[in-house]
């Protein structure tokens, strides 16, 4: 069975094919990165015109690709939420116009939920359940107990910033760049990590994650070490605290659920250092790791085809009448 | 010639299907769920019309102006369409619709056109009638809407300006001119964009990157 994946719902354009929810066939990503760049931030009008510029050629050639013809589509996955909604409804309306004209069905996907999918399909395999799923990207840090395709108990969220957040606005801060994350993963290579003493926020503290006063900690830093300050420590030393900060709490839920199985997934677990991290705890805990590749990590449909596939029993019946949502629980009812 | 025209510019999408006999349009009032009603909304009509989407000789989409995304997600749809089924696309403005709507009235010679945007901005274009081609579209201050004679206000009343409605019968005419060349490859499909007019902050930026 293939499944056609769109997704676009924030600066990136994706086309992909999946066969059987495990073989990715093709897996297209054009990136808007180079034009937002500029603006230190996703600006969704900007984004939504070239959600429209790229999708169609995008289409094509991700059919080139897969060697695939329109008639071997079986069924289409996009993404309806959550994410930005001028972005969302290009992919949307451009999947409900091959689904109207193919005459397949059409499953509208989370984009989230997604995410933890991708670290699968990276492994050629099938979501197995039970899981704790990891999530951390630009707009979001949540850790979940998954018990099945679209069944997820929220354990841990962020009061205030996600990581990838975090990154971004450190970044600018300290003129590295955009996007924060490989910025600063570049300039900590080789830095000291223990170099500059930072908060672990929430230590102790139970299920919650909060990341603003880490910023303002590496502001204090830069303040307080002035000409002295070493760039390279101070992210090292900012990202051991992040993955500190993240694998307490993993740790918290993998002692609770007694689960075997860890999963990371989103844009932010593509950090080498909180990679590592995980790694030794899950080796610590004897339970099974499992990391999407760089490609997988980043928004892609090939993820949007392959959970769209392991879901499409559960999408509503009238799939064609579903608009895009800003905002979506993961696992929650498609709003209407 | 069998076309299906989807205008989303506005709060409620008008549809409109015609052929050699006449045409029948619709109004839904879609707000913001034409996203969510696109596919019901082209059903409904081709049903109505007593068309199957493979009779279409012509798909139309409006382009404008008016609400970016309602513009955009017609845009995308059709486009996709268009291109699957190997159908032939045109893009139709308001300001073209608008100028048909005059000729179809028997008003010649130069004409203004004014469209409100934002809070208090409009666009203005001129013609020259029954020529279509038209000036680019102007942004200028609402309150001198008003100040120049002969101008029609689309979808528009103020003083000084004559209310123009689009009218169902002049696109219907305009559509069956001979004097567009609809988009049939990819590359002339892509060319087929909403008018993206309007100055706002997005747009400075936009320029500023591209
Ligand atoms: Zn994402």
């Amino acid at each position: 069975m293939i499944t056609l994946g769109i997704e676009s719902s924030c600066d990136d354009t994706s086309v992909a094919l999946v066969k059987d929810g495990v073989e990715v066939l093709a897996s297209l990503v054009s990136s808007q990165i180079e034009i937002h760049r500029r603006f230190g931030g996703v600006v969704p009008e900007v984004a939504s015109r070239k959600h429209l510029e790229a999708i169609l050629p995008l289409l094509n050639e991700a059919m080139t690709a897969a060697r695939c013809e329109f008639k071997d589509i079986d069924q289409i996955a996009v993404t309806a939420g959550p994410g930005l909604l001028g972005p969302l409804l290009i992919g949307l309306s451009t999947a409900k116009a091959l689904a109207w004209q193919l005459k397949v069905p059409m499953i509208p996907v989370n984009h989230i939920e997604a995410h933890l999918t991708a670290s699968f399909l990276a492994a050629g395999r099938k979501p197995e359940f039970p899981y704790l799923g990891l999530i951390v990207s630009g707009g979001n840090s949540n850790l979940v107990y998954v018990t099945g395709p679209r069944q997820f108990k929220c354990l841990a969220q962020t009061l205030d910033d996600a990581p990838g957040e975090l990154f971004d606005k450190v970044a600018r801060h300290l003129n590295l760049g955009y996007p924060g994350g490989p910025v600063i993963q570049k300039t900590g290579e080789g830095g000291d990590p223990k170099r500059y003493r930072l908060p672990r926020p929430m230590a102790g503290k139970g299920y919650v994650f909060s990341f603003s006063g880490l910023k303002t900690a590496v502001m204090r830093v830069v303040e307080q070490e002035g000409d002295r300050l070493n760039m390279s420590d101070l992210c090292a030393s900012l990202q051991q605290a992040v993955a500190d900060s993240f694998a307490e709490k993993v740790e918290m839920a993998l002692n609770e659920t007694r689960t075997r199985r860890l999963v990371m997934a989103g844009g932010v677990a593509a950090n080498r250092p909180l990679r590592e991290k995980m790694q030794q705890l899950a080796d610590a805990h004897k339970a099974e790791l499992l990391l999407p590749t760089i490609h997988l990590c980043t928004d892609n449909a090939a993820m949007i085809a392959a959970h769209g596939y392991f879901t499409a029993a559960e999408a509503p019946a009238n799939s064609l009448e579903v608009n895009a949502v800003a905002s979506w629980e993961m696992g929650g009812p498609h709003n209407f | 010639m069998k076309y299906l025209f989807i205008d989303a510019s506005e709060n409620s999408t008008f549809a409109q299907t015609g052929n050699a006999a006449g045409f029948r349009s619709q109004v839904f009032a879609t707000d913001r769920n034409f996203a969510a009603r696109i596919t019901n909304i082209c059903d409904e009509m081709l049903q109505n019309a007593n068309m199957t989407f493979a009779d279409l000789d012509l798909l139309v989409v409006c382009t404008g102006p008016g609400s970016l995304t309602g513009l955009r997600v017609a845009a995308a749809f059709l486009r996709t369409a268009a291109m699957l089924a190997n159908k032939p696309l045109v893009g139709i403005s308001i300001f073209d619709w608008s100028l048909q709507t005059l000729i179809e009235k028997n008003i010649s010679g130069r004409v203004r056109l004014v469209m409100p945007t934002l809070i208090d901005k409009a666009f203005s274009i001129n013609a020259e009638l029954p020529d279509l081609n038209h000036s680019q579209p102007e942004l200028i201050e609402r309150t001198t809407a008003g100040a120049q004679p002969d101008t029609y206000g689309i979808r528009f009343s103020y003083p000084g300006v004559i209310s123009l409605q689009p009218e169902p019968a002049a696109l219907h005419k305009l559509i069956n001119l001979d004097c567009h060349s609809p988009a049939r490859s990819l590359p002339e499909i892509l060319n087929i964009l909403p008018l993206y007019v309007i100055p706002s902050q997005a747009e400075r930026k936009f320029k500023e990157a591209s």
